[in-house]
């Protein structure tokens, strides 16, 4: 439409720049504009009857406008105007087109697929229309680009698309050619995390525009897809682990399905999901055992729907290392208790967790179980810090704080804080805020703030009852069902005491809260703190579930057990690797990075540490780590994944021989993690077409988004492309229809006025 | 001359009142929030029933054996000795409500007439192996051990629950004290015969069952009475050595049990 009006298009317009191509000085024409509309006002106001009416006037105002506007067109036809452009030359201009041929294309939709819809753009006439005006050359690409004769080379199987690489090594290729433009027929469904800014700038620098033209649907008409699985990389072995499960959908609202959990052919949990509106993000928690020692590919997945468009992208696996160890957690308890006694006995079988216990007998007496060796506590609470931080969690029963010196206190809080270990307080008549624990220095660290009072403990009867924080955490999930568990916790008995815990913190969770006398108060808090963690229980009545339950329930068991767990899996060793990436997409570039610390875990900055690196087909390869200017203590190394498969890591650190030469104990620590490479995988996710990229390359490059039926229009706006080699030229512009509608406009305009007002 | 047998009888029914009060745990509610509560087992006797005011033993009464002193002087001396937070004055409990799994710790004398219903089986069984521990206690002799094994073995079959004897270093002896030499301890009527043994029990066995996991479940003093040393702690014609075995060999069970 604009053309019809204008001659030319709009991208013409914007490219070029209006001049007269007359002869005499423009200031001439704009004198007699001015001259002309002076005149035409003396000679109407001559006319106009005296004394004429304030409408009469104002219609002589609108006949003088109408009448000084005619006159202006005409003046400034006489100057003739144009248009001038710079125009690509004709067949000395190179233009590429860049066809997406990864195995995202071959999806079909509305009964053809986006590759089949590409190569009938291309031979629907802008192939040839462009190769009337320019020479160009065909490319495929996926990972990487790949120049092909025809179209017929063209095969959907690509296992990635990597947009940003295919354009940078255009690009490189084409820096002594005259590149014209670039136009990309893609869905944009990057694999690399879209393009990045160096590539574009190059192609800015060099006035190249990338046309990119969107293919396929912009969203599916049925379709289920994970988006994200979250779960811990780490795990002890027989744990419960919660995974959170992010997925949207297209086509199956208010529908079920099932969320699964596999290991191999083995279903380790499952739950139910009911799916939100058409679009909607939705975040789904199911709890599982996680099962024996060992690297575990987890997969999750929701059951593919009938007639879902791409089955795919319904499954996401994640590697989970779990360990064989056992942790230590130490129990100070200041006076007997049941509580604790069938603490002890719920993790007796766990092989996982060794409580170690300190207990007051009496005033003067400790009793000590499950010791390794006589002279582990032989001296009573550790005071040093290589001494506590050999534990992973630490109880806290019902004992005063001021029981503990102020260094051990600052132990304690640094136990948490720099260690990462786990601190969970009980309620008792000296516990918690009975115990001047609010006062105390470790006031900070716990997950509430307590009541300023006493009395705050009380042998009454409390009932329990789950937060919806705590029907998904795996501390407090007794049975894999959720609305099983749900029902457990109701039915579970009174505990024998309580505690008022006070206000949970910003940031702390509240998994149980209790209700006695009429009040709801929480029960148990737990929070993140430092590098570690700290929880509260309010109670130490919870052996109650154990000797009122059926015998042979396990519930109290399996809540010990879970509790201590969650108090001890994330307290690690002296040595901490990772990996920023635990699963490779079709990219085996990776960063190894480790943490080392001493025995008192403070950073050892001058430690030797290597990562020795067992791959697929028997690779081995040792990599030394760096140390990371300014962060002491911390190690990097970069590490390519040639081969896609499964990589086992293990990282060492050593004291570094110049600080202890030839000495037995130098070893500082060791870690073990895993990462996968995997090719293809990520074709199937997000299949979608990513407008949103396709865009932004446009509009960074200065080319445009074009959907296939738009592309008639292509040709012209490659032309005056700014790149490649071009000439000026003028394109007169006193010919455009619109010109002719203005004029006759404003003469239609002032006779039909005339007429209405009755002027002659 | 009417006057010294009105009083002996206010005097019998105050006693009886007194000790009518603590069999029914009528007490002060603040006094009954404690940690730890003594209990004693009201069992049926073979031939009898477990009610009544009666003292003495045998019989229906045979629970109540040195009831309520043996209880409340052994309660003085653990919360005089030991950190347990525990009640001045005991708790009875039977086998016919499930109230007994409030008590993780039962003690019962005269066992050797004691007898079970299958439900009252059930419960006591499910008791111990939930986490439960009973001391049993003044018992002697050859007869006494049969009639008691009777009872027992309706809650615990022999096959799966065998009777060992402790050793001196057995944990359980080395709790808070160490008591891994003992002696025998015998009742009050030691004071009048000089004999530290009842019946044929000449010897003290020390004696235990054990869970699957090795823990001590039921705890057996057998030829010996723990009870009675508690109970005449404060006569001072009764050995402060006996007393003194007793008290320690106590605290050590109730220690065990609460760390067991």
């Amino acid at each position: 439409m604009f053309q019809f009006f204008f001659k030319f298009s709009r991208a013409l317009f914007a490219r070029g720049q209006i001049v007269f191509l007359a002869s005499w000085p423009t200031w001439i024409l704009w004198l007699l504009i001015v001259a002309a509309a002076a005149g035409l006002a003396a000679l109407i106001w001559w006319y106009l009857p005296k004394p004429a009416s304030r409408a009469r006037k104002r219609q002589a105002e609108v006949i003088w406008a109408l009448q000084s506007l005619l006159v202006a067109v005409l003046l400034v036809l006489l100057w003739q105007p144009a248009l001038m452009v710079t125009e690509l030359r004709a067949q000395q201009n190179l233009v590429a087109f860049l066809v997406d041929d990864s195995r995202s294309m071959g999806i079909v939709e509305d009964g053809i697929s986006r590759e089949a819809q590409a190569i009938k753009v291309l031979q629907g006439g802008v192939s040839a229309g462009v190769a009337r005006r320019f020479q160009t050359r065909l490319y495929r690409f996926d990972s990487q680009l790949t120049r092909i004769a025809d179209l017929q080379q063209l095969r959907p199987d690509g296992s990635a698309t990597h947009i940003g690489a295919s354009l940078q090594q255009l690009a490189d290729e084409t820096t002594d050619l005259p590149l014209a433009a670039v136009v990309l027929l893609s869905d944009g469904s990057d694999n690399a995390n879209g393009v990045d800014a160096d590539t574009l700038a190059v192609l800015r620098s060099r006035h190249i525009p990338v046309h990119t033209v969107g293919l396929g649907h912009e969203q599916a008409a049925h379709d289920v897809e994970i988006d994200a699985a979250t779960v811990a990389p780490r795990a002890l072995a027989e744990s419960r682990l919660a995974a959170v499960i992010r997925f949207h959908q297209y086509g199956y609202a208010g529908r079920q399905s099932r969320l699964l959990v596999r290991d191999g052919e083995r279903v380790l949990g499952s739950r139910d999901v009911t799916f939100a509106a058409d679009g909607a993000p939705q975040s789904e928690t199911v709890l599982f055992n996680v099962g024996a020692a060992g690297v575990k590919a987890l997969q999750f997945a929701l059951d593919v729907q009938p007639g879902e468009e791409n089955a795919s992208n319904n499954a996401l696996t994640r590697l989970v290392n779990v360990d064989a160890d056992t942790r230590s957690v130490l129990y100070f308890e200041g006076e007997p208790r049941w509580e604790y006694k069938f603490i002890r006995r719920a993790v007796e079988d766990d092989h996982a967790l060794r409580l170690v216990a300190m207990l007051r007998t009496s005033e003067n007496k400790l009793y000590r179980q499950n010791v390794q060796d006589p002279k582990e506590l032989a001296e009573g609470f550790p005071t040093r810090a290589q001494d506590l931080f050999a534990y992973q969690g630490l109880v806290i029963g019902s004992v005063e704080a001021t029981y503990f010196t102020p260094a051990q206190r600052e132990l304690i809080r640094e136990f948490v804080d720099r260690r990462g270990g786990g601190l969970l307080l009980l309620g008792g008549r000296y516990a918690l805020a009975d115990g001047g624990w609010g006062a105390s220095s470790l006031a900070d660290v716990l997950p509430t703030v307590l009541p300023t009072g006493k009395k705050t403990f009380h042998v009454d009867p409390a009932n329990v009852q789950l937060t919806t924080a705590g029907s998904d955490s795996a501390i407090t999930r007794l049975v894999d069902d959720p609305a099983a568990n749900a029902e457990r916790w109701k039915k579970l008995p009174y505990l024998m005491d309580y505690q008022d815990p006070g206000v949970p913190k910003p940031g702390a969770v509240t998994l149980a809260n209790l209700e006695a006398s009429g009040r709801n108060m929480p029960l148990l808090v737990t929070e993140q703190y430092g590098r570690g963690r700290s929880a509260v229980l309010a109670t130490s009545g919870t052996w109650r579930w154990q000797m009122s339950l059926p015998l042979g329930d396990p519930s109290f068991s399996v809540f010990w057990q879970q509790l201590l767990r969650w108090l001890v899996t994330d307290s690690h060793g002296r040595v901490v690797a990772t990996v920023d990436s635990p699963e490779l997409q079709d990219d085996g570039h990776t960063a190894l990075s480790a943490e080392v610390r001493g025995e008192d875990f403070q950073p050892v900055a001058d430690a030797a540490v290597e990562a020795h690196i067992l791959g697929p087909d028997g690779l081995s390869a040792r990599v030394p780590m760096t140390p990371v200017a300014g962060a002491p203590g911390r190690f990097q190394a970069e590490w390519n994944a040639n081969k896609a498969g499964d990589y086992l890591v293990e990282v060492t650190a050593t004291q570094h021989p110049d600080v202890a030469p030839g000495r037995a104990d130098a070893l500082l620590g060791r870690d073990v993690f895993s990462f996968r490479r995997v090719n293809g995988e990520a074709e199937n996710f997000h299949a979608q077409q990513n407008r949103e990229l396709l865009t932004r390359i446009a509009t960074l490059t200065g080319g445009r988004y074009w959907r296939p039926q738009e592309l008639a229009a292509l040709v012209d706006e490659i032309s005056y492309s700014p790149a490649g080699i071009t000439t000026h030229a003028t394109r007169a512009l006193w010919d455009m229809p619109a010109v002719l509608l203005l004029i006759l406009t404003l003469c239609v305009a002032e006779w039909l006025l005339r007429r209405l007002w009755g002027i002659v | 001359m009417m006057l010294k047998p009105r009083i002996a009888v206010i005097c019998l029914l105050g006693l009886s009142a007194a000790v009518w009060a603590f069999e029914a745990n009528d007490v002060n509610p603040e006094d009954a929030k404690h940690e730890f509560a003594w209990s004693r087992l009201r069992y049926t006797s073979v031939g009898g029933s477990f009610g009544g005011l009666g003292f003495g033993y045998g019989g229906g009464r045979a629970w109540s054996r040195d009831y309520p002193k043996a209880d409340i002087v052994f309660l003085a001396a653990l919360r005089r000795l030991t950190r347990v937070d525990a009640r001045s004055y005991q708790q009875v409990v039977d086998l016919d409500s499930d109230a007994i799994f409030n008590f993780p710790f039962v003690y019962a004398v005269q066992v050797q007439t004691w007898s079970f219903s299958d439900a009252q089986a059930k419960r006591l069984r499910e008791y111990l192996l939930k986490g439960g521990f009973l001391m049993v206690d003044d018992f002697h002799g050859t007869a006494d051990w049969e009639s008691f094994l009777a009872g027992l073995r309706a809650v615990l079959p022999a096959a799966s629950y065998p009777i060992t004897d402790l050793n001196d270093d057995d944990e359980i002896f080395h709790m808070l004290y160490d008591v891994g030499h003992r002696i025998q301890i015998p009742g009050e009527q030691y004071v009048q015969t000089g004999r530290t043994y009842e019946k044929d029990g000449y010897v003290p066995k020390w004696r235990a069952i054990r869970d699957s996991k090795g823990r001590i479940i039921v705890a057996i003093c057998h030829n010996m009475h723990l009870g009675d040393a508690w109970e005449w702690a404060d006569d001072s014609e009764y050995p402060e050595l006996f007393a003194s075995m007793a008290f320690r060999v106590g605290i050590n069970y109730v220690m065990y049990s609460m760390t067991h």
